[in-house]
């Protein structure tokens, strides 16, 4: 029916209506769709919600979490939920004590990889020695633009007296020898003679060893996963047949997925979000103890107050963290007091700490001099990240109780990066990552501020510096544990940083989930994918 | 020759948008070194090698004259980011931007119509009402207003999908509406809440013009005058307002597709601002400045075919 006759409101009218119901059709047949393609977590389909787009599946290429590059390639090692070294191609992690690791007389060292046997490739061509070499040859060459070639440049030579076994020669001690290899191989028979940097076949789906190989990468959608059919691991792994990597860079929407049920894990989701997380039904969250700490640093080089011990203890002083804890952070991270937190096994809590005392914080001012208001300093700190926006709140307001002014400035976290490596800031609130293998010399030898390395409190002490270097020239474990024991101590002590909370790790996953173990290092969850299985 | 004329001013014009873009990119604090800072493995060495690798170790105006030279003969130069080609990078996201715009600005004409003529020629509670809608559809936060989008049509209704273009597995059409309805609504909100208001200026002022009298003096019926009569000539100004707005709208998409991890350009945008990845920002910049310029051109090339007037 048409509604010629009418006045051209009424026409107008008529049309209007139509469009209205052609849209609730449209809306009805989108629900039938949407219901019959959002099922729930299986051991068909696991849906993660992931909060960017890696820019490439090449492990030593990119610098964003390796979480989907873990699943398709494997390390020689990794890192466990206790973030303790264990084998992966390896048949075994190179100790002193099984002889897989060789002091020379004239300072090198020698570790020697034994390969696990029958491993091989997604094409079936078997994992050898000979790509261990191809490795770190094409990492050390120039015309390869690796995010890093930290450890490999140490490295002199690479010997394959066999198939199964590559013999690494170090130039001098490398402590974390262990995790060389963390982020696996190249295949030799796919990369030799080619530039790396624009070998998108690989860069985009990379051949591994994992139990997950690219089965679709759709640019700013997602990248599907599907099982390896003979993973060396056995037939019983990995028991979920596809993994899809949804990009949802807005953390409201992740969770509004995870609400909905089109995602059904989500990774290192924000503690402002936990209440709202935890009551989601059929989602769990795990918590992980991690191996970052969010902490005030002081830059000595710009306030020069900050220069003086008692000034700075008088600012720890100040802080009353167990509010932060209970209040802000809901109790979901404990009180730190130093760089390295307890799930490591370097870390040792008979150090000095600093009770929230605010009488012998302004005591302490006075006695240096800086009493009565006269310090006043900015402190910068991310935007946008809702907690720390309020911890950096709470800390202005129990500075200004003891009569220190902070102000408060927010930027983007590219921004701040620059900021801080450039070294154009006050004071900061942020978290140090800590590697797996504890390294301290990167954060406070004194010549290792930047651009040399991460000392940004610009803080020079020459006794701290000898203990950090002495525990990277060590591989003896017990001797590293009484180093950095020492280590500890002194900054404790020193305090060149305020230590607040240890970061724990939040993560949404699907109730059913079984063989989540979380993992508190840079290797992330799917470090122990292949065990992964819903109920 | 006018129209020539028009279009040879617009190449100095992009020229020193160009420039200013350039300028203002590099202006920005932290650069595309600054996501590797976070890293503790990556040192001062392999700074100065990426550095190199990137080119950014050149003067900035060499920088400026190598990017102009590859932008003008289609060579866009590689991503910060991925290392794959810029213009590969625009190309694939582009189509998925031209859909939700594309179904904005169809639902907001739709919203337009009704929300800007009954107003004009209404005096009832239902133009009041819909005065106030689109009111308060300028004055949406767009953030908030694509959320509640979400919490109602994706969670508590269930009726469509909270985010993405497609269901992987699937696409096929039915599916693809379904995932553009909601980011297309809170796109199409505000320009349609604008545009509204702007066609109820415009009617309510032709229906007080002198010839509009006349033909209500000749006995034409209220309908025939508002639609032979007022119409026309309204539209005209409001047609300026949304061809410049369909451009702008490119700006509108950066929030939209965020907020529902719409892989186009907007989204696109953000991950090379966050990144610094210069290459891409000039690319889509200048993509969107020459869309401006077009949209302007074309505004005016449209004018003498519906205003007479304008062609004398």
């Amino acid at each position: 029916m048409t509604p010629h006759g009418w006045g051209p409101t009424f026409r107008f009218a008529f049309w209007w209506g139509q469009t209205f119901r052609f849209a609730l059709v449209l809306a009805l047949a989108a629900e039938c769709a949407r219901n019959a393609v959002a099922p729930g977590p299986t051991n068909d389909l696991l849906i993660v919600g992931y909060d960017r787009e890696p820019d490439t599946l090449n492990r030593f290429s990119t610098h964003i979490l390796e979480d989907i590059q873990s699943c398709v390639s494997e390390g020689l090692t990794t890192t466990d939920e206790q973030m303790n070294v264990v084998p992966l191609l390896a048949a075994e992690v190179p100790t002193l004590e099984n002889g897989g690791v060789r002091m020379r007389a004239d300072g090198r060292m020698d570790v020697t990889w034994k390969l696990r046997p029958g491993v091989k490739w997604h094409d079936g061509t078997p994992h050898t020695s000979a790509d261990v070499k191809f490795t770190v040859d094409a990492i050390n060459d120039p015309s390869y633009n690796p995010e890093s070639t930290d450890g490999f440049d140490r490295i002199s030579s690479v010997d394959t007296p066999d198939p199964l076994t590559a013999i690494v020669h170090y130039k001098e001690v490398y402590a974390p020898y262990a995790l060389q290899f963390v982020r696996g191989t190249l295949p030799k028979h796919v990369l030799q003679g080619r530039d790396i940097d624009t070998a998108n076949d690989y860069n985009r789906s990379p051949l591994g060893t994992g139990p997950y190989r690219v089965a679709e990468w759709k640019s700013g959608e997602f990248i599907r996963l599907e099982r390896v059919a003979d993973y060396w691991g056995g037939p019983q792994y990995p028991k979920i047949k596809q993994i899809l990597f949804r990009f949802i860079a807005n953390t409201n929407t992740r969770i509004n997925q995870l609400k909905s049920g089109e995602v059904h894990l989500v990774a290192m989701f924000p503690w402002d979000k936990y209440r709202e997380v935890a009551a989601i039904a059929g989602t769990i969250v795990h918590r992980t103890a991690g191996n970052a700490y969010e902490h005030v640093t002081l830059n000595e080089q710009a306030v020069p107050a900050f220069r003086d011990v008692r000034v700075r203890r008088a600012l720890m002083h100040a802080i009353d963290r167990e509010l932060i804890v209970k209040t802000i952070l809901e109790g979901l991270a404990p009180i730190t007091n130093g760089p390295i937190q307890p799930v490591s096994w370097a870390f040792t809590d008979d150090t000095t700490t600093y009770a929230f005392d605010p009488a012998r914080a302004k005591a302490l001012l006075a006695e240096a001099g800086w009493g009565d208001g006269k310090l006043s300093f900015t402190l910068i700190t991310q935007a946008g990240f809702a907690v720390r926006e309020s911890v950096a709140q709470v800390l202005q307001k129990q500075f200004r109780d003891v009569g220190v002014d902070m102000k408060i400035e927010l930027h983007d976290g590219t921004t701040i990066s620059s900021v801080w490596f450039e070294g154009k800031f006050e004071a900061m609130l942020h978290w140090w990552q800590m590697p797996a293998d504890p390294e301290l010399t990167l954060f406070f030898a004194a010549d290792r501020t930047p651009p040399a390395g991460r000392n940004i409190n610009y803080f020079k002490d020459e006794a701290l510096t000898r203990l950090v270097y002495a525990s990277d020239r060590t591989v003896d474990r017990a001797e590293r544990k009484r180093l950095l024991g020492l280590a500890q101590q002194r900054i404790a002590e020193l305090l060149p940083e305020l230590p607040l909370y240890s970061i724990t790790k939040l993560d949404a996953i699907p109730a059913g989930l079984q063989g989540f173990k979380g993992n508190p290092s840079n290797a992330g969850i799917f470090w122990n994918v292949r065990e992964w299985g819903l109920r | 020759m006018k129209y020539f004329r028009r279009v040879g001013v617009s190449v100095p014009l992009l020229l020193a948008i160009s420039l200013g873009v350039f300028g203002l990119i590099h202006l920005i604090p932290g650069g595309p070194m600054a996501v590797y800072l976070s890293s503790p493995g990556v040192r001062p060495e392999d700074l100065a090698r990426l550095t190199r690798a990137l080119g950014l170790d050149q003067p900035l105006w060499r920088q400026y004259l190598q990017w102009l030279g590859g932008f003008v003969t289609g060579e866009w130069g590689f991503s910060f980011s991925d290392g794959r080609p810029v213009i590969d990078r625009v190309a694939e996201r582009l189509p998925a931007t031209i859909e939700l715009m594309g179904a904005s600005i169809v639902m907001a004409l739709v919203a337009t119509a009704p929300l800007g003529i009954i107003p004009a020629v209404g005096r009832g509670w239902v133009s009041r009402g819909l005065s106030i809608v689109s009111f308060a559809g300028i004055s949406l936060p767009v953030f908030w207003f694509g959320l509640v989008l979400q919490l109602v049509f994706a969670i508590g209704l269930g009726w469509l999908p909270s985010s993405g273009r497609t269901t992987p597995g699937d696409g096929g059409a039915m599916d693809r509406l379904a995932h553009v309805l909601l980011p297309a609504a809170m796109l199409g909100a505000v320009h349609a809440a604008a545009w509204a208001r702007y066609l109820r200026a415009s009617i309510a002022d032709t229906l007080e013009q002198p010839f509009v009298n006349a033909a209500r003096a000749r006995g034409v019926p209220p309908g025939l005058v508002l639609a032979r009569h007022a119409l026309r000539p309204a539209l005209l100004p409001a047609l300026t307002i949304i061809l410049l707005d369909a451009a702008l709208m490119v700006a509108g998409t950066v929030v939209t597709e965020s907020v529902f991890a719409w892989p186009g350009l907007g989204s696109l945008f953000t991950e090379a601002l966050a990144r610094r990845d210069y290459t891409v920002l000039m690319a889509m910049l200048m993509l969107a400045s020459t869309a401006v310029v077009a949209c302007n051109l074309v505004a005016d090339l449209l004018y003498p075919l519906l205003d007479p007037r304008v062609r004398a």
